[in-house]
C-alpha cells in the first residue's frame, strides 16, 4: 500500500484525504492548527475569515456532492455553519485519527522518488506522494504607496470584527468581495467610509430571477446559452435592479462581465446610494493623516482597511518545484506539479462558483491517479507526462481574465470540473 | 448490454435546480452499546430505503428489531411523500433525483458511512446514491430493473390492463397482498396493503426508462425472490450482472421479503453477508 502526505486540513486537505484513503492509498494529514477547517477555522492563526462572514456562493455547488450541507442550512451559510460542516464531514468518514493536529510542516524534500516530510520539532516521516493543501489565502498582499501615513493601517487578514472601524474615518481598499463586505460593516459602524478601487467591477446580486443568483448562472450554464448571451441577460438583470453604476458615483466598469472573479455584494450599492459609502479612485499618496487619490481629491483618515487580496505561499517547498520559469505557480489542472510526478497541489484555484464540489474532484483525481500510481506505474506516468504537457491551458469558460495576481488561479468551475471528469474518465478506463 | 457508466462530474441540473428541503421520518433500532463502541471495531449503520409506495414502516415491521438484536444499528428513511415524511403535496412533482437527495440527507446524519439496502424502486434510489457516495456496502433486494421497467408494463398491460391504464395517466402502480406477501393471513396482509400510499407519477415514468450507474466503491448484493410478481425476475440477472456478481435467490417469498412469512431468511443471509464482505 503506497503512503500519501495531506498538508493542511481545510476542505481541500480534508477532501484529499478522504478520497485518497477511499482508494486503498494509507494517507495522512497534518494541521499546524489545532482544529480542522484552514480558512474556515475562525481564530486560528492563519484564519482569514471575520465574525460575520457568510459563503457567497449557495449550498449546491459549494459543499461536497458526496456529503450534501444539511437541509436546515441556509442558502448562504455562515463560517459558524461551515466549520461544524467540514467537522461533521471529517467525523463521519473517520478522519480525524489520520491527522496531527497542531503539527507544521517546515520542509519537504524529495529523496530516491519519496518524500521526506519534516516537522516543527524535528521529527519526520516518508511519504510515496504528498498532496499540497496549505491554502493560498493567508500570506496578506499589501500596497505600496508614495509618502508617509501616520493613521492606522490594517490588512483585511487581521479584521475580525467591526469594533475597530467604530467612530473613525476609514478608507477601505479593494473591491474584492471582502473588501465590499468590510466596507458594508464600515457604513454601519464606522464615522465615515471611503472606499478605494482601482477599477470598476460589477456588483453582482446575492439573488437574481427569483433564485440564488449562482444557482440562475448555472442554469444558464446547463440550457447552454453562449458566453454573449450570458453577458446580455446579466448586464440587463443588473441594469433592470441596480441601475446605471455611474449614477452612485462608481467607475464604470472597464472590462465585460466574467472576466474578473465575480464580486457578489448587494448591499455596498445600497449603502453608496445612501451616502454611507463615497466611492474613491485608487490612492496616489499619502501625507500624514491626509490621503491623496489619483482623481486629484484628497481625505482625513484614520483608519486605512487594505482588501487587496493574499499571495499563495508555499513556505515548505522550493519555489521551482511549482514553476521553473516563472514567479507562480502553472500548475496542470491547477494540481500537477511540473517538476515531480509525486507532488501535487489541490485547492490552488480561484473559481468563479462555489468552491468545494471542485474540491470533492481535485481529490478524487489525485487519488485515482495514486491508486493507478501503484497499480500500474507506467500508464500513471503517461497520464502525468499527457497533463503536464497541457499545464498553459487555462479554464477561463470562453473569456478572458484581467491580468492581476488575483486572476492567477481563476477557473470557469464548468470548463475547469469537465476537463477533470475527462481525466477521471481516462484513468478508469486503464484496466 | 453495459448497465455501467464511467464517473459523472457533471451534475448542471442538480447545481442549477438542487431538490427543495422535505421533512424526513427515519426510523430506527440501535443497539444499546453501539455509540459507545470505537470507530474501528463498531459495526457499520444499515440504512433501509423503502419501494414504491411503501415507507420506513415496512422494515420497522420485522427487520429494524431483528437486525438491533442480532448487533447492527438499522435505520430506515420514508422518501418525501411516503410513510411519515413531509411533500405529500408535491407528489405529483417529485422526482428521482429527490429521492436521492432525501437518502443523502438522511446519510450525512449517520455517524460513520453505511451499507445501504434498497428494496424494488429503492433499491434503484440506492444505486443513484452510490455513485456519488461511498458506501460500506450495497444490497440491492428484489431491484427495479436497471434496463427500464417498458417489459414490466406491457406484460402488465396484457394481464391486468386496467392496472397498466391506471399507472399511464399518473396513478399509483396497484400492488396486491398476493404479489407482495402471499405468506401472510389475510387480516394481517390487508393492514399492509392499507398503509401502502402514492407514488409519484413522474418517479413511476422514469422506472420506466434505462439507466446506467457509475462507478460503485463497494462491495455489492443482490437478492431475488424466483417467483417474485411484481418485478421482471430479470432485471435481478441484469442488476447482479452489472456488478459481476451473483444474485442470491429466495425461494417461497413474496416481493416483500422485508413483511412475508419467512422474513428472517433473507435478513439471516443480508445479514451475514455484511459480516463478511463488508
Amino acid at each position: 500500500m503506497s503512503t500519501w502526505a495531506v498538508i493542511g486540513a481545510g476542505p481541500h486537505g480534508l477532501s484529499a484525504l478522504k478520497n485518497l484513503r477511499a482508494f486503498g492509498i494509507d494517507a495522512h494529514g497534518y494541521e499546524r492548527a489545532s482544529d480542522l477547517g484552514g480558512n474556515w477555522n475562525y481564530g486560528a492563526p492563519t484564519s482569514r475569515v471575520y465574525e460575520s462572514t457568510h459563503l457567497i456562493s449557495t449550498k449546491p455547488f459549494t459543499q461536497f456532492p458526496d456529503f450534501p450541507m444539511p437541509d436546515a442550512y441556509p442558502d448562504y451559510p455562515s463560517h459558524w455553519q461551515v466549520h461544524r460542516y467540514f467537522r461533521s464531514y471529517a467525523e463521519h468518514f473517520g478522519l480525524l485519527d489520520h491527522i496531527d493536529f497542531d503539527t507544521e510542516v517546515v520542509r519537504v524534500e524529495p529523496r530516491d522518488g519519496r518524500w521526506e516530510i519534516t516537522l516543527a520539532d524535528g521529527t519526520g516521516a516518508t511519504y510515496d506522494g504528498v498532496v499540497v493543501a496549505n491554502g493560498h489565502n493567508w500570506w496578506p498582499k499589501i500596497p505600496e504607496y508614495p509618502g508617509t501615513f501616520t493613521g492606522e493601517v490594517i490588512h483585511s487578514a487581521d479584521y475580525k470584527s467591526s469594533d475597530v472601524l467604530r467612530g473613525k474615518r476609514v478608507l477601505v481598499v479593494g473591491a474584492g468581495n471582502t473588501g465590499c463586505d468590510v466596507a458594508v460593516e464600515s457604513a454601519q459602524n464606522a464615522k465615515s467610509t471611503l472606499h478605494s478601487t482601482r477599477r470598476g467591477y460589477y456588483y453582482n446580486p446575492k439573488y437574481a430571477f427569483g433564485r440564488p443568483s449562482d444557482q440562475t448562472a448555472d442554469m444558464l450554464l446547463a440550457m447552454r446559452l453562449p458566453l454573449a448571451v450570458r453577458r446580455l441577460l446579466f448586464k440587463a438583470t443588473l441594469r433592470l435592479t441596480v441601475g446605471d453604476f455611474t449614477r452612485f458615483g462608481l467607475p464604470a466598469p472597464d472590462h465585460k462581465f466574467f472576466e474578473t472573479h465575480p464580486t457578489v455584494n448587494q448591499q455596498l450599492v445600497y449603502y453608496v446610494g445612501h451616502g454611507d459609502i463615497a466611492p474613491k479612485p485608487d490612492i496616489d499618496a499619502f501625507d500624514g493623516s491626509t490621503v491623496h487619490f489619483v482623481d486629484g481629491s484628497s481625505a482625513e483618515v484614520d483608519l486605512i482597511v487594505y482588501c487587496t487580496g493574499y499571495l499563495a505561499k508555499f513556505p515548505f517547498l522550493d519555489d521551482g518545484w511549482l514553476n521553473p520559469d516563472g514567479d507562480h505557480p502553472v500548475l496542470a489542472r491547477q494540481i500537477f506539479t511540473p517538476e515531480f510526478d509525486s507532488l501535487v497541489v489541490s485547492g490552488l484555484i480561484q473559481p468563479d462558483s462555489g468552491q468545494w464540489t471542485i474540491a470533492h474532484w481535485q481529490g478524487a483525481l489525485i487519488a485515482a491517479y495514486a491508486a493507478l500510481r501503484e497499480r500500474d506505474p507506467v500508464a500513471a506516468r503517461s497520464f502525468y507526462e499527457r497533463l503536464v504537457a497541457e499545464s498553459d491551458v487555462r479554464f477561463t469558460g470562453g473569456t478572458t481574465y484581467k491580468n492581476s495576481t488575483r486572476h492567477y488561479y481563476e477557473i470557469a468551475h464548468q470548463d475547469y470540473l469537465a476537463a477533470i471528469e475527462q481525466d477521471l474518465q481516462q484513468l478508469e478506463s486503464v484496466r | 448490454m453495459s448497465r455501467r457508466k464511467s464517473t459523472t462530474v457533471m451534475r448542471m441540473w442538480d447545481w442549477a435546480a438542487p431538490p427543495t428541503a422535505a421533512h424526513r421520518e427515519v426510523l430506527s433500532a440501535v443497539p444499546a452499546d453501539w455509540t459507545e463502541e470505537s470507530r474501528s471495531t463498531r459495526t457499520p449503520p444499515i440504512l433501509f430505503i423503502h419501494g414504491l409506495a411503501h415507507g420506513a414502516w415496512c422494515f420497522a415491521e420485522n427487520w429494524l428489531p431483528a437486525a438491533a438484536a442480532a448487533g447492527y444499528p438499522a435505520y430506515a428513511v420514508s422518501l418525501r411523500g411516503h410513510g411519515d415524511s413531509g411533500g405529500r403535496k408535491r407528489i405529483g412533482r417529485t422526482l428521482m433525483r429527490d429521492y436521492v437527495h432525501d437518502v443523502m440527507q438522511t446519510i450525512t446524519e449517520l455517524p460513520q458511512p453505511p451499507v445501504i439496502v434498497g428494496h424494488s424502486m429503492g433499491a434503484l434510489v440506492a444505486q443513484l446514491v452510490a455513485e456519488r457516495y461511498q458506501p460500506r456496502g450495497l444490497a440491492l433486494l428484489t431491484p427495479a430493473p436497471l434496463q427500464g421497467a417498458a417489459g414490466i408494463m406491457s406484460h402488465l398491460a396484457r394481464t391486468r390492463p386496467l392496472d397498466a391504464l391506471k399507472v399511464v395517466v399518473g396513478g399509483t402502480l396497484p400492488l396486491r397482498a398476493g404479489a407482495l406477501f402471499p405468506g401472510l393471513d389475510a387480516p394481517v396482509a390487508e393492514r399492509y396493503v392499507d398503509r401502502l400510499g402514492r407514488e409519484s407519477p413522474l418517479v413511476q415514468y422514469e422506472l420506466l426508462l434505462p439507466r446506467k450507474i457509475g462507478p460503485v466503491r463497494a462491495p455489492v448484493m443482490v437478492m431475488g425472490t424466483p417467483q417474485d410478481q411484481v418485478v421482471d425476475i430479470r432485471a435481478v440477472d441484469v442488476t447482479a450482472a452489472a456488478y459481476g456478481v451473483e444474485p442470491v435467490w429466495i425461494d417461497g417469498i413474496g416481493h416483500d421479503l422485508m413483511l412475508d412469512a419467512g422474513w428472517e431468511r433473507p435478513l439471516t443471509l443480508l445479514l451475514d453477508w455484511i459480516t463478511e464482505s463488508c
